[in-house]
C-alpha cells in the first residue's frame, strides 16, 4: 500500500521534528561535547527553525520544488559540515522527484536514496565511520527491502524507522574517521554520533507522520 | 554564561558589523552574507580569500587589508561558512586575475569552499586553492581529515597577500602560499574551555591544574591532558612536538607565540622568552617574532607556537607592508 506525501505534509512533519529537536537540545549538545565541539544542536535547531518559517512559501509547492528550495535554505542556515551535506542532501533528493507534485512511497524511498549518495560521496564517508549516514543508510536499505517484499505501508515505515533508530545506536561502538570526534584519541567509541541521533529522529518523525496520517488504519 | 552580547544569534553579524565601523578602509557585507572585503579594490590583482566558522578573531576578518586578505568569510561560530556566503568572498576578491582560496583543514571548510569554487568557476571566475594543516597534535593522515589548520593559517595569508600584492599571477600565488604551509608546523595547549554563545556552556571541563597539550581551536581533544607546567616546561613539550616533525636545525624561522583569547599577553611573552631560548640552543635563527592573539578560540585560556622555515623569497612577502589591521608590518 502506497501513500501520497505533498509538500504540505512534509510542512507538517518538519514542524513536528523541528520540535522534537527544539525539545532534546541539552541531550544532543552533550553527545556532542563528548565527541565533537557542542555546537551541533544549536545549527541544526536554527536550520529547522528556518525552514518552519518558511513553511508557509514551502506548502504551495510543487514537492520538486520544496525539496530544493529546503536543501538551499539549510545549506545557509545551518553552515558547517551537516548544512552542506544535508542541502547537497535535498537537492539531490529534488533530482530524482523531478517534475512532481506529490510523492508515493517509491518516489520517497528514491529520494533518501539519493539523499544518502550525495552524502556519501560530498562526504567521502561509508557507512560505518560514526555519522549521520549510519541512520540514513540501514533505513534506506529497510526501506528498498521493503518495497520489494510487498508488504503493507504501515509495516515497511515502522522497519525503515526501526532501522534508523538501530542505525543510529550503533554508532555507539564505532570509531569516527571523519570530523572532529575523530580527534579523540578513543575515536569517539561509547558515544553515539549526535548527527546519527538527530538524523533518527528526522526519519523516526518522517514514519510516525506518514502513519498517522497518510495510511489507512 | 557571561558575555557582552545581545542576541547569541546575531553575534556573527554584529561583530563585523561593528569590525567594520572600527575600519574604514574595509566593507561588511550586511546580515545573512557575512563578508568583510576592502574598500578600494585593487584592479587586475589576484584575489587572496579565507574564512571559517567565528570565534577565532581576529581571524579571519582582521586579516583583510593591503598586503593580506582581500576578503574574509565568516561562518557561525566554529561553523563552516555556507558556499553562498563563499561565493560573495570570492566575487569581492575578485578583479579578473583569478582568486586564491586559503583554507583550513576541517571537513566542513574543504566541502563548503570546493562547492563555492565550483559555483564561481560557473559564473567564470578563476579559483585556485590550498589547504593549510599545520597543527602536529594530528597525524597527517589521506584517510581521515588529517591535520587541522590552525595559527599557521595567519603566516599563509601574510605571504600569499603579499605576492598577490606583487603582482603575482593566481599560479604563483598559490605555489608560494603552498610553499609556505609545507614549510609551517605548530602545536597548541589549552588551559580552560570556551563557550559557545548559542550553547551557553562549556563543552568540556579541565580541572584546575589541568591543561591539555595539543587541543585544537575548537576544543577538539588534544594528545594529553596532563597537570599544569611551567612555561619552561611548556616550551619544550610544544617545540618538541614540532621539531620531530620537521627538521628546523640550521634554518632561519619566523615564531609565532599565539594566545587563544583568554591568556594574557604577560604569559605569551614568558612562553616565548623560553621559546627563544630553546631555539637559540638549537641554532634556529629567528629572524621575526609575533606574539599576540591572532587565531583564537573564544574565550579559551591556551596558546600555540608556530615556527616557518623562511627563505629569501618568503622573507621577502613576510617583510612586504601589510595594513590589515590586525596585522600591521
Amino acid at each position: 500500500m502506497s501513500f501520497t506525501l505533498t509538500s504540505k505534509d512534509y510542512v507538517n512533519y518538519i514542524n513536528i521534528v523541528k520540535q522534537r529537536i527544539y525539545e532534546n537540545g541539552d541531550y544532543i549538545s552533550g553527545l556532542d561535547a563528548a565527541t565533537g565541539d557542542g555546537d551541533h544542536w544549536s545549527n541544526i535547531n536554527m536550520g529547522f527553525e528556518s525552514l518552519a518559517a518558511a513553511g508557509e512559501e514551502l506548502q504551495n509547492m510543487p514537492i520538486d520544488a520544496a525539496f530544493k528550495k529546503i536543501g538551499m535554505l539549510m545549506m545557509s542556515k545551518i553552515g558547517g559540515s551537516s548544512g552542506i551535506l544535508y542541502g547537497g542532501a535535498y537537492m539531490a533528493a529534488s533530482k530524482v522527484i523531478a517534475g512532481k507534485e506529490s510523492i508515493d512511497s517509491q518516489d520517497l524511498c528514491n529520494a533518501m536514496e539519493a539523499m544518502v549518495n550525495d552524502m556519501m560521496q560530498r562526504g567521502k564517508a561509508e557507512p560505518g565511520m560514526k555519522t549521520m549516514i549510519d541512520s540514513l543508510y540501514p533505513a534506506v536499505m529497510a526501506y528498498k527491502q521493503a518495497l520489494s517484499a510487498n508488504i503493507s505501508g504501515r509495516e515497511t515505515m515502522i522497519l525503515v524507522k526501526k532501522a534508523a533508530i538501530d542505525g543510529a545506536e550503533a554508532t555507539r561502538n564505532m570509531e569516527a574517521v571523519k570530523g572532529r570526534a575523530s580527534y579523540q584519541t578513543n575515536k569517539g567509541v561509547g558515544n553515539l554520533d549526535p548527527g546519527a541521533v538527530t538524523m533518527s529522529y528526522q526519519i523516526e518523525c518522517l514514519c510516525d507522520y506518514i502513519i498517522d496520517n497518510l495510511i489507512d488504519k | 554564561m557571561k558575555k557582552i552580547i545581545n542576541n547569541p544569534n546575531n553575534v556573527v553579524s554584529e561583530m563585523l558589523e561593528g569590525l567594520a565601523k572600527a575600519n574604514p578602509a574595509v566593507k561588511y557585507s550586511g546580515a545573512g552574507v557575512e563578508v568583510i572585503s576592502r574598500k578600494e579594490k585593487k584592479q587586475n590583482k589576484v584575489g587572496v580569500i579565507s574564512g571559517g566558522g567565528s570565534g577565532h578573531e581576529p581571524a579571519h576578518a582582521g586579516y583583510v587589508g593591503y598586503g593580506m586578505l582581500d576578503a574574509a568569510v565568516a561562518g557561525n561560530v566554529f561553523a563552516s561558512p555556507s558556499p553562498d556566503r563563499i561565493l560573495e568572498g570570492i566575487k569581492e576578491a575578485d578583479s579578473g586575475q583569478g582568486v586564491l582560496l586559503v583554507i583550513k583543514n576541517y571537513s566542513g571548510d574543504i566541502m563548503n569552499f570546493q562547492m563555492a569554487s565550483e559555483l564561481a568557476e560557473m559564473e567564470g571566475i578563476k579559483t585556485a586553492s590550498v589547504v593549510v594543516k599545520d597543527d602536529v597534535a594530528v597525524p597527517d593522515s589521506t584517510y581521515s581529515t588529517g591535520r587541522r589548520g590552525i595559527a599557521g593559517t595567519v603566516f599563509v595569508h601574510k605571504i600569499a597577500g603579499a605576492a598577490a600584492e606583487q603582482g603575482k599571477t593566481l599560479e604563483e600565488v598559490q605555489a608560494v602560499a603552498q610553499k609556505t604551509i609545507d614549510n609551517i608546523r605548530s602545536m597548541g595547549m589549552a588551559m580552560t574551555p570556551c563557550i559557545l554563545p548559542a550553547v551557553g556552556k562549556a563543552g568540556f571541563e579541565l580541572a584546575e591544574d589541568e591543561c591539555e597539550i595539543g587541543m585544537g581551536i575548537h576544543g577538539e581533544p588534544g594528545i594529553t591532558r596532563q597537570k599544569m607546567v611551567s612555561a619552561k616546561e611548556l616550551a619544550e613539550r610544544l617545540l618538541s612536538h614540532i621539531l620531530e616533525d620537521y627538521d628546523y636545525s640550521g634554518s632561519e624561522v619566523a615564531v609565532m607565540v599565539n594566545g587563544l583569547g583568554g591568556t594574557p599577553l604577560m604569559e605569551l611573552y614568558i612562553l616565548f622568552n623560553e621559546v627563544e631560548k630553546i631555539l637559540s640552543e638549537k641554532g634556529i635563527k629567528i629572524y621575526r617574532t609575533f606574539v599576540g592573539n591572532y587565531m583564537t578560540s573564544l574565550e579559551m585560556a591556551g596558546c600555540s607556537v608556530t615556527l616557518l622555515k623562511l627563505d629569501d623569497e618568503l622573507k621577502g612577502y613576510l617583510d612586504y607592508p601589510s595594513m590589515a589591521p590586525a596585522f600591521r608590518v
